[in-house]
C-alpha cells in the first residue's frame, strides 16, 4: 500500500453579500466597466444607451480598467460606488 | 519533530496504480508522474530548507496561497531531484509576483508559457542545459523544473485547460520551458546581473512567453549583419501593437560573431529596438492597426516595444550552427512583466 499526498488545494469559501437588485432602472445612474480590449467600449456604450432609452436610466459613465487581466482597481471601484447606482461589466475579447 | 504535512492523503496498491490514480485525479500534464509519497515530499522541503506551511507565493487575483508543501508535492510529481527545489521555489515566487500578474498569462487565450531563465552558480551545479538542444529534449533539470512550475499552475492555481486555462493553441513550452544562460562562454554581462543581482548569486527570471522562433543567418560575419536578419524576423511577430518583452537567445556562432565586433548587450538591444519598428502604413495595410492609411503613415514608426530595456538578451544554445532565436512575450506592456528572483539555498 502506498500513500500519496494531494497536490491540489481545496477552494476556500467566503460569504459575499449582494446588494438588492433595483426594482426599476428608472432614474438610475449606470456605470460601465470596460476591460481595455479593442472595441470593448462599443457594446457597453450601446448597452448604456439602451438602458437609458428603453428603461429610463438617468445616464451612463464609462470606467476603464488598467488592463484586461486584472480586477477593476480601487480608484474606479470607489468612484463607481459614489457616482453610480448600477454597474455593467463585461469582457471584450 | 518535523511539522506535519496537511495535504489530503490517498491510498493506492502499488506504484503502477499510483501513476494511473494521478492521471484519474487530473493531476498530470499528460505524462506519467512520480508518485508523491511523504518521504519524497519531505526530501524536497529539506533541500529548500522550507517548513511545509510556509507561503511561497500568493496569487492575489485568484486569492490562492501557494505553500511550500504544495510546491514540493508538485515537484515530486514532475520528477525533480530534491536539489532542484530551490529553483522551482524561486520560479513560483516569480509567477506570484504582482508584476508578473499571474491571472493573465495563466488563463489567456493567447496561451503563454512560463519561460524560466536560470543564471548563476546553481545552473552549473544542477546541470541546467545552456548548450546543444537548448529547449530540449535531454536534460532532467530543464524539463522537470519547468514541468513542476506548470503543475503548480495546474494543481494549485487552477490553470487547467478548458476552465481557468483558455489557451487557444498553447505551445510545447507550456510543458516545460527552462534554459540556463551560457555564462561560461558568454562574453557579456549575465542576465541576472543586468537585472540587479550579483554574478555569484543564483537567480531565475520568469517571462510569460510564446514559443521560440528560430532564425537563420549563415551568411554574415558582422554583428550588424546577424542582427539585421534577426530584426527583420522579429519585426512582425507576436502582438506587434505593443509587446511587453522579447527574449533574444543568441547561440554560439552568432554570439561569437556579434561579440567579435565589440557589441555588448546594451548595443544589441538598442539596435534591435530601432530596427523592429513598423510603419503605421504597413500595420494598417496588414490589418494590425485599425483605419485606412493616411498621409504621413509611410514615415510614422511604431516601436515593437516601449523601450530597448524590454528586450532580454541571453547567450545560450549550441556552439555550432548559425541559428539563434527570439521569443515574443505575452500580451501587452501593461499586462505582464518579466520578474527576476534570487534562488535561495
Amino acid at each position: 500500500m502506498i500513500e500519496l499526498l494531494d497536490p491540489t488545494v481545496e477552494a476556500t469559501t467566503r460569504p459575499i453579500t449582494y446588494v438588492d437588485r433595483p426594482r426599476s432602472l428608472e432614474g438610475k445612474r449606470i456605470g460601465l466597466v470596460e476591460n481595455t480590449k479593442f472595441n470593448s467600449d462599443r457594446p457597453l456604450a450601446r448597452i448604456g444607451d439602451l438602458l437609458k432609452t428603453e428603461y429610463g436610466a438617468a445616464g451612463w459613465t464609462m470606467f476603464r480598467k488598467h488592463n484586461s487581466s486584472v480586477p477593476a482597481h480601487d480608484e474606479i471601484v470607489q468612484e463607481l460606488s459614489k457616482t453610480c447606482d448600477v454597474m455593467v461589466a463585461g469582457i471584450g475579447d | 519533530m518535523p511539522a506535519a504535512l496537511t495535504s489530503k492523503r490517498h491510498r493506492v496498491e502499488d506504484p503502477a496504480d499510483a501513476i494511473e490514480f494521478c492521471f484519474r485525479q487530473g493531476w498530470s500534464d499528460g505524462l506519467p508522474v512520480v508518485p508523491p509519497t511523504e518521504a519524497r515530499v519531505r526530501a524536497m522541503l529539506e533541500a529548500a530548507r522550507l517548513p511545509p506551511e510556509q507561503q511561497v507565493g500568493f496569487v492575489a487575483h485568484r486569492a490562492v496561497s501557494i505553500t511550500a508543501e504544495k510546491v514540493a508535492i508538485n515537484a515530486v510529481l514532475a520528477g525533480c531531484r530534491p536539489e532542484y527545489m530551490p529553483v522551482v521555489v524561486a520560479a513560483v515566487e516569480g509567477i506570484s509576483d504582482l508584476r508578473f500578474s499571474y491571472h493573465g498569462p495563466g488563463t489567456s487565450t493567447a496561451g503563454a508559457g512560463v519561460l524560466v531563465i536560470v543564471n548563476g552558480p546553481v545552473a552549473r551545479e544542477l546541470d541546467v542545459n545552456a548548450g546543444d538542444n537548448l529547449f530540449g529534449p535531454g536534460w532532467r533539470a530543464n524539463l522537470t523544473i519547468g514541468r513542476a512550475v506548470r503543475l503548480v499552475m495546474r494543481n494549485v492555481c487552477g490553470s487547467r485547460p478548458g476552465t481557468l486555462d483558455r489557451g487557444t493553441l498553447g505551445h510545447p513550452g507550456r510543458l516545460a520551458y527552462v534554459i540556463a544562460e551560457n555564462e561560461a562562454d558568454s562574453p557579456w554581462t549575465p542576465l541576472h546581473v543586468e537585472r540587479g543581482l550579483r554574478a555569484e548569486q543564483s537567480a531565475v527570471t520568469v517571462m510569460a512567453a510564446e514559443g521560440p522562433r528560430q532564425f537563420y543567418n549563415q551568411l554574415s560575419a558582422t554583428a550588424e549583419g546577424v542582427l539585421t536578419t534577426l530584426a527583420d524576423d522579429m519585426r512582425i511577430s507576436g502582438n506587434v501593437m505593443g509587446q511587453p518583452h522579447y527574449c533574444v537567445v543568441l547561440a554560439g556562432e552568432h554570439m561569437r560573431t556579434i561579440a567579435g565586433d565589440g557589441w555588448d548587450k546594451k548595443r544589441i538591444r538598442q539596435f534591435l529596438w530601432e530596427h523592429t519598428r513598423n510603419t503605421h502604413a504597413h500595420l494598417k495595410r496588414t490589418q494590425r492597426m485599425s483605419g485606412a492609411p493616411e498621409p504621413g503613415d509611410e514615415t510614422t514608426l511604431r516601436p515593437l516595444l516601449a523601450s530597448p530595456e524590454d528586450i532580454l538578451v541571453v547567450a545560450a544554445g549550441g556552439r555550432a550552427g548559425a541559428f539563434s532565436c527570439y521569443i515574443p512575450g505575452w500580451s501587452s506592456v501593461k499586462s505582464s512583466q518579466a520578474v527576476t528572483k534570487e534562488v535561495k539555498r
